[in-house]
């Protein structure tokens, strides 16, 4: 598939005069279609450095924009939108009114490390992408992502306990994204679970639902876990100036 | 050994290898230099530290030249041209600018080539606006120890736009040849300029970037370590709003067209034909290629030789070169000059 360029003449910039006479000459209607010249002023020269402050974008900079990501990209394949490699040159250009317009899609990318095993310079374009869907929501241009909040919970059990519930991990989770608890597939799964589960393992994942047991010695464990956790945070958010 | 000098026509890093050359195997050369100071380009245009290498010009030429100057076996005529050249293979006169004549059994023409003038690219504002500057002026700014400077102000620039390809492959000043080396130099200062001055932004305009063999490195190290931008463009034009200058051209990977605001502009300048060809060719009776650069021989048979027997060539008179090349052109010449006066074999033709 070639490399899809998507075009800078947005209908937005057509500008089209009903009536305009120029040195005598009547030019109304589309002869007189003209693209508006967009000057961009908004150049953000830090950006590669903030994608590059996020776990994932460390090697943006070594790009040289040869496309075997984008060509070996599994969703590209299916929404030619989806350019890995035109991103990354937006975001090392600064060119981040660009980047915003590719906002609800640039979180599309499915993890699968095609991108990472096709690019020559090990830029790892799929850690990039992962820095710039986080640098989205950090900066606050898109929401959360679901499996953003899908780890978020994961994590908060994590560090308070030093173990995972599941059916409280899925409760916290279907809470945070506003979903209702009894969807019919849970359902269906837990009265098939019910029907075969031994009496003492159901017991014992009742038990865990009501008293949260924690890992033996999981305090200090756990305090320098989520110490780590706000130092790398703050990190972030200092590389993004929104401290 | 009896046999006459070998004429070295031009002392830069060509003809000072030539020169050691055949003084290691006991040959006496006569180097013939029309400026008053060895070193070639390197030396008199004040070329900073060098790639690949990463020694200063002054230190590695300069070692050359002291080589060459102290060697009883070599003969320097400075501030001298070749006016008249005549004889054959083993038995050749020539007249000098000075007035006087030597004998000689063979002549290696070792005279380089000379910078593209930007000023005949009048769309980059070289000539026009101070602060447009070459490589050649960048490698002085270093080499002196004055800086990156703007020109106009001496302020430090915030930042410095490079141009490559200025003088090279554009057939509309009929130079279609690359210049080989530019495309490395100019990775190579931008990361002398990041290195200076590391809040300084600065960015390589390109079509292709031409860092071949082992030399690939610069452009990797100036992309990963020193964070240089390189954009796909050939610029338009470079203008000036009073204060800054402002490059306009096409960034060809996004479509977009970019004028962006810099304050310092740098021409990745090209190797011309030495300017002094026309007459050098008459006057050896050597033929030029079809560039202008003195025609060789193929390398398979005849590396280093001319169309007129006896009378050798080497370095970046034969097309743009880079100093290692040169070198090594000036000392398989120098062998093959040896060879012929002292007959030992008959070159191949
Ligand atoms: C900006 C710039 C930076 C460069 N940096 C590097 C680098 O870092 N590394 C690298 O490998 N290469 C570099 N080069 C290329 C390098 O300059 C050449 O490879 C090298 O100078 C070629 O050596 P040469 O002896 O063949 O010619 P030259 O260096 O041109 O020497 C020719 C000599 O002949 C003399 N001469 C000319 N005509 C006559 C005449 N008619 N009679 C008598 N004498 C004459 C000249 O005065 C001169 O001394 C650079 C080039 C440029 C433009
Ligand atoms: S990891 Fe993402 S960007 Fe890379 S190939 Fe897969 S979907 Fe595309
Ligand atoms: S494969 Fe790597 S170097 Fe090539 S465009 Fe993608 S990220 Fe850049
Ligand atoms: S070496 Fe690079 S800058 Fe020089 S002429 Fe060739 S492509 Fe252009």
């Amino acid at each position: 598939m070639p490399i899809h360029e998507q075009s800078l003449i947005r209908p937005e910039n057509l500008k089209t005069h009903d009536k305009l006479v120029l040195d005598g000459v009547d030019v109304s209607g589309h002869w007189s279609t003209f693209i508006e010249p967009r000057v961009v002023t908004d150049y953000n020269e830090a950006l590669q450095e903030e994608i590059a402050a996020l776990p994932g974008g460390e090697h943006i900079h070594r790009c040289w924009q040869c496309g075997s990501c984008t060509n070996s990209c599994t969703v590209n394949a299916v929404n030619p939108d989806f350019n890995p490699r035109f991103w990354i040159y937006l975001i090392r250009m600064g060119m981040e009114s660009e980047l915003l317009r590719d906002k609800d899609i640039i979180w599309q990318c499915v993890s699968c490390n095609k991108c990472t095993y096709a690019c020559p310079r090990d830029v790892f374009p799929e850690g990039v992408m992962k820095a710039t869907a986080h640098w989205l929501e950090l900066q606050g241009h898109t929401p959360k992502s679901k499996s953003t909040l899908f780890d978020e919970e994961f994590t908060e059990q994590v560090m308070a306990t030093g173990k995972i519930e599941e059916g409280r991990i899925i409760r916290g989770f279907f809470a945070k994204t506003g979903q209702a608890l009894m969807q019919d597939w849970l359902v269906e799964m837990a009265k098939r679970l019910a029907r075969r589960l031994p009496i003492k393992l159901g017991f014992l994942m009742g038990w865990a639902t009501i008293f949260r047991p924690r890992t033996r010695g999981w305090s200090r464990a756990g305090e320098a876990i989520e110490e780590y956790v706000h130092e790398q945070q703050a990190k972030q958010r200092k590389a993004l100036s929104l401290e | 050994m009896n046999s006459k000098p070998i004429l070295v026509v031009g002392g830069g890093p060509a003809g000072l290898a030539a020169a050691h050359a055949l003084a290691s195997v006991g040959q006496r050369s006569i180097v013939v230099e029309k400026e008053n100071r060895l070193g070639g380009a390197p030396i008199l245009s004040g070329y900073a530290k060098l790639v690949p290498s990463g020694e200063w010009a002054r230190d590695a030429i300069g070692g050359m030249v002291s080589r060459v100057e102290g060697n009883p076996l070599v003969e320097v005529r400075k501030g001298c041209r070749i006016e008249e050249f005549s004889g054959g293979p083993g038995d050749f006169t020539a007249r000098l600018s000075d007035g006087s004549t030597v004998e000689a059994g063979a002549a290696i023409l070792c005279t380089g080539f000379t910078h593209f003038d930007s000023v005949n690219k009048p769309e980059w504002g070289f000539g026009t606006f101070p602060d447009v500057v070459t490589t050649t002026q960048v490698e002085q700014m270093i080499s002196t120890g004055k800086g990156i400077r703007c020109p106009s102000d001496g302020r430090k620039p915030q930042r410095v736009a490079i141009l490559l390809c200025v003088g090279s492959r554009d057939r509309q000043i009929g130079r279609e040849w690359c210049s080989k080396i530019c495309c490395t130099v100019s990775c190579n200062i931008a990361m002398e300029i990041r290195e200076e001055l590391p809040d300084c932004h600065v960015y390589i305009y390109y079509m292709d970037i031409r860092t071949y063999g082992l030399n690939e490195t610069y452009y990797w190290r100036s992309q990963e370590e020193f964070k240089v931008k390189y954009i796909k463009a050939r610029i338009a034009e470079v203008t000036s709003d009073g204060q800054k200058l402002i490059v306009k051209g096409e960034d060809t990977l996004v479509k977009r067209p970019i004028t962006i605001p810099f304050d310092m502009v740098v021409h990745a300048i090209g190797m011309d034909p030495n300017v002094d060809n026309k007459t050098l060719a008459p006057i050896f009776g050597v033929g030029l290629q079809e560039h202008g650069h003195i025609a060789k021989g193929s390398a398979y048979g005849a590396l280093g030789e001319t169309s007129r027997a006896g009378v050798f060539v080497a370095g970046a008179a034969t097309g743009p070169e880079t100093i290692d090349d040169s070198i090594a052109q000036g000392k398989a010449a120098a062998m093959a000059a040896f060879a012929l006066v002292n007959q030992k074999t008959a070159v191949a033709a």
